[in-house]
């Protein structure tokens, strides 16, 4: 191929780490940050992770970084800036608006992010200074078309969408950064290109990781597209690392232990550069030799699926593994497939403690953490 | 002998099942005395029984007549099926003595087995293999498994660590529980372990080449020769020569020289597959067998039950050499034995021990004759239809329109921390705030990170970019809570990380040392904790039996959590004085040190680990499970009472009442 298309690819045994790339999911809330303003503004916020985004480029030549917002109503990129319709400011200057491709950092293309009049600091590393451009201003774009409708319609955040978009930028960033799946064996062309198969894979493929940096509780409302994030990410070998700042940790924390990341939950929110960098900053490859910090006791607990309560004792379809958190289902179906599913038997039986005489004491299934020997299933391990 | 009572003719009588002797049916009328039918089993050719569902339960036998009998008591259905199942089983037992031809082996089964156990046992043999694997799956039964004590001991016996668990377990338990309850307890959880261990058990030695480990001695000049009732059993099965010879011989000879002369015969040489040599002794009983083949079995196993297409040439005729006009083939006929004797014997030796051991490499519930992958290579597939797709169609319904699933402001986790705000207030403060960092962004053509994040070590200067609260974001004392709270996590993460390495590779020392505890008090802590968690297991499920029976158990196992923490504490109390004598060694130490040297050493106590602290630590989380199940239990046990209560006054209100 390479005779064909007349490139030239230099066969180099590389030393170096592979590039990362790194996919930040930043919950924008502004319930939440409203809320944290008085420890941690949301500039500052900011304004910190700009610097470890910096350390994250900076640590690699091929690093490349991609910054979500997780908002009220919607996710939405920060950087890189989409192209094209799905655009909310129409580009200012007549440069030719579009040609990013997501690849902003190792080419960086002034033309995504001058849509806000900013003048370019010549004293400022030309790839530091165009995601910062474009994380801020599509950060505020995103804030000045935020209405109080959309404030006052939920207290929470579109976790998993923003997961979603980053899964798919990554998988599309990998394929883009190696073409030629190297395990396709039966890919007819590999026979084909001969001298190319040596390069493939010497080819190192792209790490990454996702942050989410959270402030938002109730996420068990999203648990079943989290959930399947979650998967998706284990699957790919992504690590999902947690940063929450603020609000309930059910969801996230089996997101970082589900996929190997870290969890951290700040005791001084104000120190956050100093978790970011001391935490977050080693990628993938870095991480097989060091001790990464985790939060020891991790909550297993699922959120039913018919109410969103976050249960200690569930019941689960046996086809479609739906959760439920109580066993009286209307006609003995499962809510979400339709199957029959009779829960009686899966009930415990009533306790008796006073011998042989007709006591009926109701109990509440889910008020222990321990673990009853007939249910072992959706219970509560937690490590010291 | 099986008796029920049943109609005949519309007459009330017994049905009698005869087992001694000539097994038959008779029935006999309440009226008479002598049997009005009797029917031998051998000759019955037909049994015919109403369905389950019809309204009357009869059997018809047919032999030379028809006979047809109600069952009349009040459990006539069961009557019945006791009847007919021990017909059908005498019946096949009598079909297959004589389609065996050999009238002499069920009468022989008969008298050993003592009637009706005989016969069972000879229609389960012919039933093969269905009825062998269903009583294998009753030994492996959950309520024969937990009743079958001799298994139990042996599996304690074998795993040295279940046995000092359950010997601990027991050592512990309160006197109020029963060892019999207890070891079902203990073997509820654990009915795998012995599952596996009776199947382990079960698994026996196979056949092996006899001939070759029987080897005479020499015994101070005379020859001894020791052999068991098995390995003559097994010769005699693997060389059916063997078998004749001595069949033929050994009541003109007596069996230990007949044995001791067949050792060194060139008979049994031959056998080996050794070369004979001229030098070998002459034996004139035994030579004359040696041109007889050895190879009674051989028929057997060249009918195979199936032959694999691949190597069948004979369903092949086109492959057929000598249609093509071809000389017969010279290469693979077979040559004469004394080649190479050792190959054959040995081969054919392997053969045979194979012939009878089910293969482990094939699957057993496999189609016969080819694997498969080759079925499928040689099916046609252009020629079949599509299947139908039997793909059962999962129907998910939108959860989003099934449930109130929209969550309000209100009812947040976090609603009362944000209700301090409208959304509009929310909306300026954000707003407000982002604006400083985009005006401070678009004066100085971006933005001054150094000055943003605020880390200035000789920080005194105000910044404007940043709104100075009480602790400034950014500051020294915010970092080092931030690094100290990480270096925490590390330290835990590696102490949890070298569980699964340490655990394995280097045992509970180093783990120990890692806690600064004593190995001892470690392993202690480690089987206390196992009981406990045992305890915890029998509390929960007898707690939640709903047993009334057992209430008082419940009541008991309470105790024994007690009981438990007692002996968490006791174990944290001597890890609390190891840890003060290692105070004391090290001060007695520094001592030593400042006199000999003049220099003191600074020495602080607390940095010595281990303790009661250490333990505590570690047995949190089972505190926590003790606590809940008691707490739980207290819960329960004081609505009972109430109840109880209430219930009474209202009896005694009724009863006063009336």
């Amino acid at each position: 191929m390479n005779a064909i298309d007349g490139t030239v690819r230099q066969v180099k045994t590389d030393d170096t780490p592979p590039p990362s790339l790194l996919a930040i999911v930043l919950d924008t809330n502004p319930h939440a940050w409203a809320h944290l303003s008085s420890t941690l503004p949301l500039s500052s916020a900011i304004a910190n992770l700009l610097v470890f985004i910096n350390a994250h480029l900076a640590s690699g030549n091929a690093n490349e970084v991609a910054v979500i917002a997780s908002h009220s109503r919607r996710a939405q990129w920060l950087y890189p800036t989409p192209k094209g319709p799905i655009s909310h400011h129409p580009s200012s200057n007549g440069d030719a608006n579009g040609d990013i491709e997501m690849n902003g950092v190792s080419h960086p293309n002034g033309s995504t992010t001058t849509t806000t009049p900013a003048k370019e600091n010549a004293n400022k590393y030309r790839p530091f200074s165009t995601v910062e451009n474009a994380i801020l201003s599509n950060l505020s774009n995103l804030l000045s078309s935020t209405t109080e409708s959309d404030l006052a319609s939920t207290p929470t955040t579109l976790i998993g969408g923003a997961l979603s978009l980053a899964l798919t930028h990554i998988a599309k960033s990998t394929l883009l950064h190696s073409p030629v799946d190297p395990l396709a064996s039966d890919n007819p062309l590999s026979a084909l290109a001969d001298s190319e198969s040596v390069a493939r894979t010497q080819r190192i493929p792209l790490t990454s990781r996702i942050l989410i940096i959270s402030v938002s509780g109730d996420l068990a409302n999203q648990y079943i597209p989290v959930m399947n994030s979650i998967f998706a990410a284990q699957r790919k070998r992504i690590p999902i690392d947690i940063l929450k700042l603020a609000g309930d940790t059910v969801l996230l924390q089996q997101a970082s232990d589900a996929t190997g990341g870290v969890y951290m939950k700040p005791e001084r929110p104000e120190g956050l550069l100093q978790y970011l960098m001391m935490a977050f900053l080693p990628d993938a490859v870095a991480r097989r030799s060091l001790v990464m910090p985790s939060a020891g006791g991790v909550d297993f607990r699922a959120a039913c699926f018919c109410h969103r309560k976050v249960v200690d004792i569930g019941y689960v379809c046996s086809v479609c593994l739906s959760i439920f958190c109580e066993p009286n289902l209307p006609g003995n179906l499962c809510l979400t497939c339709g199957s029959y599913l009779s829960l009686r038997a899966a009930q415990t039986a009533t306790p008796a403690l006073v011998a042989r005489k007709k006591k009926k004491r109701k109990r509440v299934a889910g008020t222990d953490s321990a673990t009853p020997s007939g249910t072992p299933a959706a219970t509560t391990p937690m490590h010291p | 002998m099986v008796s029920v009572p049943a109609k005949f003719n519309k007459q009330d009588g017994m049905l009698k099942l005869v087992a001694e002797g000539a097994r038959s049916v008779t029935w006999t009328p309440v009226s008479g005395s002598s049997p009005q039918v009797n029917v031998r089993i051998p000759e019955i050719t037909n049994l015919q029984q109403t369905p389950a569902t019809a309204a009357k339960a009869s059997i018809r036998i047919t032999a030379k007549d028809n006979y047809t009998f109600t069952f009349s008591s009040g459990n006539a259905r069961e009557d019945q099926q006791l009847v007919t199942n021990t017909l059908r089983q005498w019946i096949e037992a009598a079909k297959a003595s004589q389609s065996a031809g050999s009238p002499a082996t069920p009468a022989a089964n008969l008298d050993k087995g003592g009637g009706q156990s005989g016969a069972m046992a000879m229609a389960r043999a012919i039933a093969g293999a269905a009825a062998t694997t269903r009583s294998e799956e009753d030994t492996y039964d959950d309520a024969k498994l937990l009743k079958d004590v001799e298994l139990q001991r042996s599996l304690l016996n074998s795993s040295p660590a279940l046995r000092q668990r359950f010997d601990q377990a027991l050592r512990d338990k309160p006197d109020t529980i029963t060892i019999a309850q207890f070891a079902t307890q203990f073997w509820g959880t654990r009915v795998h372990l012995l599952r596996s261990h009776a199947a382990e058990k079960a698994q026996g030695l196979g056949t092996y080449n006899v001939l070759s480990v029987v080897k005479p001695q020499h015994v101070d000049g005379s020859i001894k020769l020791n052999m068991t009732k098995e390995q003559i059993q097994l010769i005699f099965a693997q060389h059916p020569l063997v078998k004749r010879v001595y069949n033929e011989n050994v009541p003109q000879i007596k069996e230990g020289e007949f044995w001791s002369r067949f050792f060194y015969s060139r008979l049994i040489k031959k056998l080996r597959g050794e070369k004979i040599t001229d030098t070998d002794n002459l034996d004139p009983k035994l030579d004359k067998y040696l041109d007889f083949d050895d190879d009674d079995g051989q028929a057997r196993q060249l009918t195979m039950p199936t032959v694999p297409r691949i190597i069948d040439i004979a369903g092949n005729e086109q492959n057929h050499s000598q249609k093509q006009g071809n000389r017969p083939d010279w290469t693979m006929q077979p040559n004469s034995y004394d080649k190479v004797p050792i190959l054959r014997t040995l081969n054919r030796m392997s053969e045979k021990m194979m012939a009878d051991v089910p293969p482990s490499d094939a699957h057993q519930h496999a189609p016969a004759g080819m694997d498969e992958e080759t079925y499928k290579e040689l099916q046609l597939r252009d020629l079949q239809r599509s299947e139908e797709d039997n793909r059962v169609v999962l129907k998910i319904k939108d959860q989003s329109q099934l449930f109130a699933a929209g969550q309000g402001l209100h009812t947040s986790s976090s609603a009362a921390a944000y209700a301090k705000r409208t959304p509009a207030e929310v909306l300026s403060t954000i707003n407000h705030d982002m604006g400083k960092i985009m005006s401070a962004r678009s004066k100085a053509g971006g933005v001054n990170l150094e000055t943003v994040i605020g880390v200035e070590d000789d920080s005194s200067s105000e910044d404007e970019a940043k709104p100075r609260k009480v602790v400034r974001i950014g500051a020294r004392s915010t970092r080092s809570a931030a690094t100290s709270q990480i270096i925490k996590a590390i330290k835990q993460r590696h102490l949890h990380n070298d569980d699964h390495l340490a655990f394995h590779a280097a045992g509970s020392g180093e783990q120990a040392a890692k806690y600064g505890l004593s190995q001892e008090l470690f392993d202690s802590l480690a089987m206390t904790h196992n009981t406990t968690v045992e305890f915890l297991h029998y509390f929960w499920s007898v707690y939640l039996s709903g047993d009334p029976d057992r209430a008082g158990e419940v009541g008991r196992l309470i105790e024994t959590l007690d009981k438990s923490l007692d002996r968490i504490k006791a174990i944290a109390d001597s890890a609390e004085s190891e840890r003060s004598a290692k105070i004391d060694l090290l001060m007695k130490e520094n001592e030593a040190y400042a006199k000999r040297t003049g220099k003191r050493r600074r020495f602080d106590p607390t940095k010595v680990e281990g303790g009661a602290q250490a333990v505590n630590k570690m047995v949190g989380p089972l505190k926590r499970a003790i606590r809940s199940a008691k707490d739980q239990f207290e819960k329960s046990l004081h609505e009972a009472m109430a109840q109880t209560a209430a219930l009474t006054s209202r009896t005694s209100e009724v009863v006063s009442n009336h």
